[in-house]
């Protein structure tokens, strides 16, 4: 398979230019889905020329407060499923989306878990072993190594006080961005 | 998602180096450890009833093996799973997803153990354990007093 | 058969542990939890007494532990290494959980270590 490469469209034009791609050919729906850049939200959708075998990768970017797009349900059926799950795995509001059901999720499980700003709770609530420090015996004055220790892929953020009050501190403050 | 009927257990094996045994397993295979299982029959290490000439077994149990991740959303089928299960039963919890929730135990949609939702009487740890390690669990049922049999209280096997 | 160079779980040699905490700190899943003092060393001829750490307690949860090895790879004083022993069923979940005693009786033998080509095996892990 060749690729026809990135194409970066506004939301605006998103409808306009998966519709003009799928009446070239590109009449395959391969898949959707986001990926969270913080301030912003990326939708990618990939679809294939069956044809020429060509495939096509569609980009736009959101803001991650108010994530809306266009659906392609009514150009390819295939991507109510992808809509679906980047709707509550991304919280993407997908506009004429008909079937809104959770696919995998719970309903209580909250905010959608795939953005950065969803708490890993499991981490932040646990205790992480690594945090542990020898404890000396009272003939030194502290341990000159003793410097606080965060667990590898937890964000501070997460480990702040509205997620878990213990494992919060004054100097982690500083860290919270939001 | 659900599932409807579940199958008794109709698969009964010997275990190796332990001719008095013998089990039904009901293999609730949700991911790659479930491929563990498939390599101890193949190894000859789970020998299917019938295939060679065995003698007779002074034990039978029923076992729920329950390999791979246990999602909540699976959960509620794995339960039903367990409550379609003839007595004598027996739970075995295999590979670390099964055990804790294993390497996806930080995940919001997993089941942090199995042993949350049914009571199991032999953990086997191992990502994947090994298909050896499947046998040594089960040999450990029948040495154990599992949840189920001090319920019911009676016979051991 | 098992090979030698199975990993079937991971064992300690507590006196090779220097309780760094690196293995700890790498482990993805989080099951490795190690306890340690300091104590002070007084050795003859040096001018001051030298810290060192002292194992207290070293647990291995293997019902959590996914089997990477990072903490094998990771040890600077080849105190972990991988064993092939497999029967570790337990009956409960907390037996899954294996401190210092638990984690040297799996020890690879001389065999299983000259198999794998891994440090080990020069006899026992320790007797301390």
């Amino acid at each position: 398979m060749t690729s026809h490469g990135r194409t970066d469209v506004s939301p605006a034009d998103w409808l306009e230019a998966m519709a003009g791609l799928r009446s070239e050919g590109f009449v395959l729906f391969d898949f959707l889905t986001a990926v969270d850049r913080g301030a912003t939200l990326e939708v990618v959708a990939r679809i294939v020329n069956p044809v020429t075998r060509v495939t096509a990768m569609v980009w736009t970017t959101l803001p991650a407060d108010a994530a809306e797009l266009a659906s392609l349900s009514d150009y390819y059926l295939g991507a109510t499923w992808c809509e679906r799950e980047a709707a509550e795995m991304f919280g993407v509001t997908f506009i004429g989306l008909a079937d809104t059901r959770p696919l995998l999720l719970r309903a209580s499980l909250g905010k959608p878990p795939m953005r950065k700003s969803a708490p890993l709770v499991a981490r932040a609530i646990r205790d992480w072993p690594g945090a542990a420090q020898a404890t000396d015996d009272g003939r030194q004055g502290g341990n000159p190594s003793r410097r606080r220790q965060l667990p590898p892929g937890v964000p501070e953020v997460f480990l702040h006080d509205d997620v878990n009050g213990d494992v919060a501190s004054a100097e982690l403050a500083s860290g919270d961005q939001r | 998602m659900t599932l409807h009927s579940i199958p008794a257990p109709e698969r009964k094996y010997r275990v190796a180096g332990h001719p008095d045994l013998r089990v039904a397993i009901l293999d609730v295979g949700l991911a790659c450890c479930a491929l563990e299982v498939g390599a101890a029959i193949t190894a000859g290490l789970l020998v299917p009833e019938g295939s060679v000439d065995t003698g007779p077994a002074t034990s039978e149990v029923s076992v729920l093996l329950i390999s791979g991740t246990v999602t909540d959303a699976l959960a509620p089928a794995v339960i039903r799973a367990w409550g379609a299960l003839a007595e004598p039963r027996l739970a075995v919890s295999f590979g670390a997803c099964a055990n804790t929730g294993g390497p996806y135990w930080d995940a919001p949609t997993v089941t942090k153990g199995i042993d949350q939702l049914i009571p199991i009487s032999v953990y086997i740890p191992g990502c994947p354990p090994r298909p050896e390690a499947l046998i040594a669990g089960l040999a450990r049922l029948a040495s154990t007093d599992g949840p189920c049999q001090s319920e019911r209280g009676d016979e051991s096997p | 058969m098992i090979p030698g160079e199975a990993h079937g779980t991971i064992a300690l040699s507590a006196s090779a542990c220097t309780s760094c905490m690196i293995c700890v700190r790498e482990c993805p899943t989080w099951c490795i939890e190690l306890d340690s003092h300091t104590e002070q060393v007084s050795e003859p001829g040096a001018r001051r007494p030298k810290t060192v750490n002292v194992l207290d307690a070293f647990r291995i949860d293997f019902g959590l532990c996914m089997y990477c090895g990072i903490c094998v790879d990771l040890c600077p004083f080849d105190a972990l290494a991988w064993s092939p022993e497999h029967d570790l069923a337990s009956t409960t979940a907390a037996g899954l959980v294996h401190g210092i005693e638990e984690l040297e009786s799996t020890w690879p033998s001389a065999d299983c270590a000259a198999e794998a080509g891994t440090p080990g095996g020069d006899g026992s892990p320790s007797d301390s």
